[in-house]
């Protein structure tokens, strides 16, 4: 225990700054801008931050989580002989996501999101000697910093757009390029928040060890993209046909992640299509004009799928495995995590009264008002979205009880509780599941349409469960998930094996040709000039004497 | 004092290379290592300002020719003068053991001090000697010092490495040739030049140097067949002077006529990103991978300097120095590993390098995460300026040129990203098998690798260092 404290201490001491500053900001809609370096030089980079509620909520969920988190690590990697490492990129990513939280300038925001990215990289890659990890944290490493280009150029067109670098002076400029600025950002944010079309590299990063996937590719880092989205509403809403776009990457994005989810046989797969999923969500209400909606299903998703993710490391650490065929009727043996399981299951599904049915029916309203004329949103996309919500709505309540079920009922397996260390931040996160319900909006109409569709998709799964006795889904186009990494799993590295390979063919047997050929040029001259000076004096006199006879020749034939 | 910091280097390189018998090699590289941090603190301390030329001595040297012996710090060359000195000293150090052979450490201080001094003319002439005095060391460096393993190969190497670039000289004689008679002067701020021929001339020479696609075939082999510290001067500085002089080409001396050349240039440096990174790709060597993605950076300043632009040349230097700190500790490090494992191809090499050598490991991340320009670190920067540059199209290049060019180099931006996250999964992941000479960095290995290391950060949180010398107008 005592090499982990000086870890735990640094981050509590990170979290208790970080908390600080957030707290008395929460509910200011202004927030304060504070620049601790002008930059005024030709870069034009200043260290500055802003801090306003919306910035105030994701910090103290940054740190909250993370905090829980490496205290649960202490005795679930805490045997680890690499655990140093482990936890000192957990708090250098907890000040990246802090630099890109109050960030108020592009290229500092920059600087949090890719250091984010590293740390993600190196930490799904922590157990490089398998690999499984070395490959996940290779295509996630890749994936979001080739997507992360997009903001690149993003941000110099921003800056040559506005003529600074700084968020705060862009949002009070107001829109301008709109479409141009939001296509590029947009690029960057689906790849970070792992969205359709680049959604494939999330659920492969779930070698990663499990408390990183609950704060990195579950409540912080992923969300992310939202938080980004929404930070800059203001000036992207201005674009049509970027708010589309979002709408129908959100819906196609939710519906297919809440489908794959009910396919998996492995919880850890599961819950991260369940993420793809419910970002999806965020990303919908956004797209709608609500960020309300959208930051409040972030917070309420960081604290219920980081709970869940955790809850997993437990069942994890208990059969040794994440597949869900090794678990089953955990429920007697490891009572703490089925009930705090049971409240996070409860809160993905929409269940009365967890802060994932409030946060989620805030989504649904908001596209219900989009849909009638709120917005920039076309109003049949914003219904198309509404629709295909209510639907995922469905899924995602059936997938949430097949995993429950399968996790917690059925044949009872040997099993015991994990560690105090461990079970604690899952009951805390199970108290914030239900304690961020307070308070919350109650849409009544969405709210009882909602409640019911979450009624039905856990009945259809239970009567499946009591008339079959398995929850098997025999769906092969679900469980190779459509195929849809086939373009980056397969043909982009053999395209690009090939190039190589051609390149350094022509680079060999092309390119280098005429160096070689001028050396073969001078020897050939070297030779020819060798004969001309062969110190033959007959050879000479014969020379002179042809010359002599061709001069002689042509003088007679031309005069 | 610009003299003292030259000759200091120059006097001990000979001295070092006359007395190699009655001196041992640790005493050698000590000596070395006191003259290059002689030469450092004095350009570092000689600077006045970027208004004035900071040290500057003016006598004349060779009459008939109108040739002076000037030499001075200005705002162009300071950032250069500072990091060659730099990565000479920590070359020196890097030598500092028992078996290194005085004459070794001479060459690096010939080849230093001559650098340095390309850097520090300020007379056309004097400018083209020193470029030329760097060559020939070099060529004993590489031949002599060269891959233990492969005799034969790194003769050839040398060779080819000093026919490329002695042709290139060539070609920059030529013109300066012209330049000259055409501006009835030597001195290098008063040259003013309209020739479109001299002009393309002196462009291909540095284009040799720099190097550009497809006049970089010599580079690979030399820089594979080189020992570390002939690698780490070849990409740190040599590349530099490649730079260096078609920077000053393209803003002072041929201002006008560099635009007619400025889109051959662009088109190669954004061909030579994506082909250095394909090639890079499919690299076993590391020593080759890192020559090879020395060639796309390079791509990148040569965009830069290609838009005749302030944040071009911001970019430029930027984008040089970065590479030099950056691909320097990348050398020093493929250095070690050819020196533990007696090669630098990484099947032979093996994986899981993070367990065998665990510092080693870390260090070797870290400067390929600084190379791929991870934002935070010095590469981004150069990177991000040179885009910049081509974003706002500058004075020269067509704007669906220039934003073509921009799209080549933001593929070239993925594919190095790629070709760095194969080299960590090949070496550092992994599970290890240990070999006997797993061997952590220790002593020398330890002090350069931190220094450059921290460098690298330090110019990465905080770009105004270098960038803030460029300050000639402001975003808005």
């Amino acid at each position: 225990m005592r090499r982990h404290w000086p870890y735990v201490a640094l981050t509590a001491v990170l979290s208790l700054a970080a908390a600080v500053w957030a707290i008395p900001q929460l509910g200011d809609d202004h927030g304060t801008t504070h620049v601790w370096v002008r930059g005024d030089d030709l870069l034009g980079v200043s260290l500055a931050t802003h801090v306003d509620g919306l910035a105030a909520q994701v910090m103290l969920l940054a740190v909250g989580v993370g905090l829980l988190v490496q205290i649960y690590s202490t005795a679930y990697l805490g045997h680890h002989p690499r655990y140093r490492s482990y936890a000192l990129a957990i708090i250098l990513f907890l000040v990246a996501m802090l630099t890109v939280v109050v960030a108020d300038d592009f290229f500092v925001l920059l600087i949090g999101w890719e250091v984010m990215g590293l740390c993600s990289y190196l930490l799904i890659g922590h157990e490089w000697e398998t690999p499984e990890a070395r490959a996940g944290a290779a295509k996630a490493f890749l994936m979001t910093r080739i997507a992360d280009l997009g903001l690149l150029v993003g941000i110099i067109v921003i800056g040559q757009t506005y003529g600074t670098y700084r968020i705060s002076e862009v949002l009070a400029a107001g829109p301008k390029h709109s479409t141009a600025i939001g296509l590029l950002l947009l690029v960057a944010v689906v790849g970070k928040s792992a969205q359709f079309p680049l959604h494939t590299w999330l659920p492969d990063a779930m070698p990663g060890p499990t408390p990183i996937t609950a704060l990195i590719h579950a409540a912080t880092m992923v969300a992310a993209g939202v938080y980004l989205i929404a930070r800059l509403l203001p000036i992207l809403a201005a674009s049509q046909l970027v708010m589309t776009l979002l709408a129908v990457i959100a819906a196609i994005t939710m519906l297919l992640g809440a489908l794959f989810a009910l396919a998996q046989t492995d919880l850890k797969r599961a819950l991260a299509w369940s993420t793809v999923s419910q970002l999806a969500f965020m990303f919908a209400a956004l797209a709608a004009g609500d960020r309300d909606a959208a930051t409040n299903h972030l917070l309420s998703h960081g604290a219920f799928k980081a709970l869940l993710f955790l809850g997993c490391g437990c069942l994890m650490h208990a059969v040794g495995s994440s597949s869900l065929s090794a678990m089953g009727g955990l429920r007697r043996t490891m009572p703490v995590t089925f009930w705090s399981m049971t409240i996070g299951f409860a809160a993905l599904a929409g269940v009365v009264p967890t802060a994932g049915f409030f946060s989620k029916d805030g989504v649904l309203d908001a596209l219900n008002h989009a849909a009638h004329g709120s917005g920039i949103l076309p109003d049949v996309v914003a219904e198309f979205v509404f629709y295909i919500a209510l639907s995922t709505s469905l899924v995602t309540a059936a997938y949430a009880t097949r995993l429950w079920l399968l996790a917690f009922f059925g044949e009872s397996n040997e099993a015991h509780e994990a560690p105090q260390a461990m079970i604690g931040p899952v009951v805390v996160l199970a108290g914030a599941t239900l304690a961020l319900s307070i308070g919350q909006p109650v849409h009544v109409g969405i709210g009882l349409l909602s409640t019911a569709i979450a009624a039905a998709g856990i009945g259809m799964i239970v009567w499946a469960w009591r008339s079959q006795g398995d929850l098997d889904i025999d769906a092969p186009l679900l469980t190779h998930e459509l195929g849809l990494d086939v373009p980056y799993a397969k043909w982009l590295p053999a395209l690009v094996e090939s190039a190589a390979r051609m390149v350094v063919v022509i680079d060999r047997d092309g390119v280098d040709v005429y160096p070689r050929t001028s050396a073969t040029v001078a020897k050939l001259a070297s030779r020819g000039l060798d004969l001309v000076q062969s110190r033959n004096v007959q050879r000479y006199a014969t020379v002179i004497a042809a010359g002599v006879a061709l001069l002689t020749a042509a003088a007679v034939i031309w005069t | 004092m610009i003299v003292t910091a030259l000759v200091v280097p120059f006097v001990i390189g000979i001295l070092l290379m006359l007395f190699r018998g009655q001196i041992s090699g640790r005493v050698a590289a000590w000596l070395g290592s006191a003259a290059m941090a002689t030469s450092l603190v004095l350009f570092a301390l000689v600077w006045d300002g970027r208004g004035v030329r900071s040290g500057e001595v003016d006598t004349m040297w060779i009459e008939p020719l109108r040739a002076h012996f000037h030499v001075g710090v200005t705002f162009w060359s300071w950032p250069f003068l500072l990091m060659t000195a730099f990565l000479g000293l920590l070359c020196c150090i890097w030598l500092i053991a028992d078996d290194t052979s005085p004459a070794l450490v001479g060459l690096v201080l010939v080849i230093s001090a001559s650098s340095l001094g390309v850097f520090a003319s300020l007379d056309l002439l004097l400018f083209f000697v020193f470029f030329e005095l760097a060559l020939i060391p070099m060529w004993f460096l590489i031949a002599w010092w060269g891959d233990p393993h492969d005799p034969v190969g790194r003769r050839r190497a040398a060779t080819r490495f000093l026919l490329f670039t002695v042709s290139g000289s060539a070609l920059v004689l030529v013109g300066i040739v012209i330049v000259a008679v055409q501006s009835k002067t030597l001195q290098i701020y008063d040259l003013r030049s309209g020739s479109v021929v001299a002009t393309s001339l002196i462009a291909i020479g540095f284009a040799v140097k720099t190097p550009l696609v497809p006049l970089h075939t010599w580079l690979p082999d030399a820089h594979s067949k080189a020992p570390t510290v002939g690698s780490v001067l070849l990409a740190g500085v040599f590349l530099k002077l490649g730079t260096y002089g078609l920077l000053f080409l393209g803003v002072f001396m041929s201002h006008r006529p560099f635009g007619e050349v400025a889109p051959y240039l662009a088109v190669a440096g954004a061909v030579g990103i994506i082909w250095s990174a394909l090639a890079c790709y499919a690299q076993d060597d590391l020593k080759r991978l890192i020559a090879y993605s020395s060639i796309g950076h390079m791509g990148f300043v040569v965009l830069a300097i290609s838009t005749q632009s302030f944040v071009g040349v911001a970019a430029a230097v930027f984008g040089s120095v970065a590479h030099g700190l950056i691909t320097g500790l990348l050398f020093f490090l493929a250095g070690s590993l050819k020196e533990r494992f007696g090669t630098a191809s990484m099947t032979a090499i093996g994986r899981g390098l993070y367990a065998r050598t665990p510092w080693l490991a870390v260090a070797f991340v870290f400067a390929a995460v600084a190379s791929l320009g991870l934002p935070g670190l010095a590469g981004f920067w150069g990177e991000l300026l040179s885009l910049r540059s081509l974003y706002e199209v500058g004075d020269v290049l067509s704007k669906p040129g220039a934003w073509t060019l921009l799209g080549f180099a933001v593929l070239g931006i993925a594919l190095t990203t790629a070709y760095f996250v194969r080299a960590i999964r090949l070496l550092a992941q992994g599970e290890p098998v240990p070999q006997d000479a797993d061997r952590d960095l220790r002593g020398p290995e330890v002090i350069v690798s931190l220094a450059l290391a921290a460098s690298i950060l330090v110019l990465g949180l905080a770009p105004g260092l270098i960038v803030g010398i460029y300050n000639f107008g402001t975003l808005a």
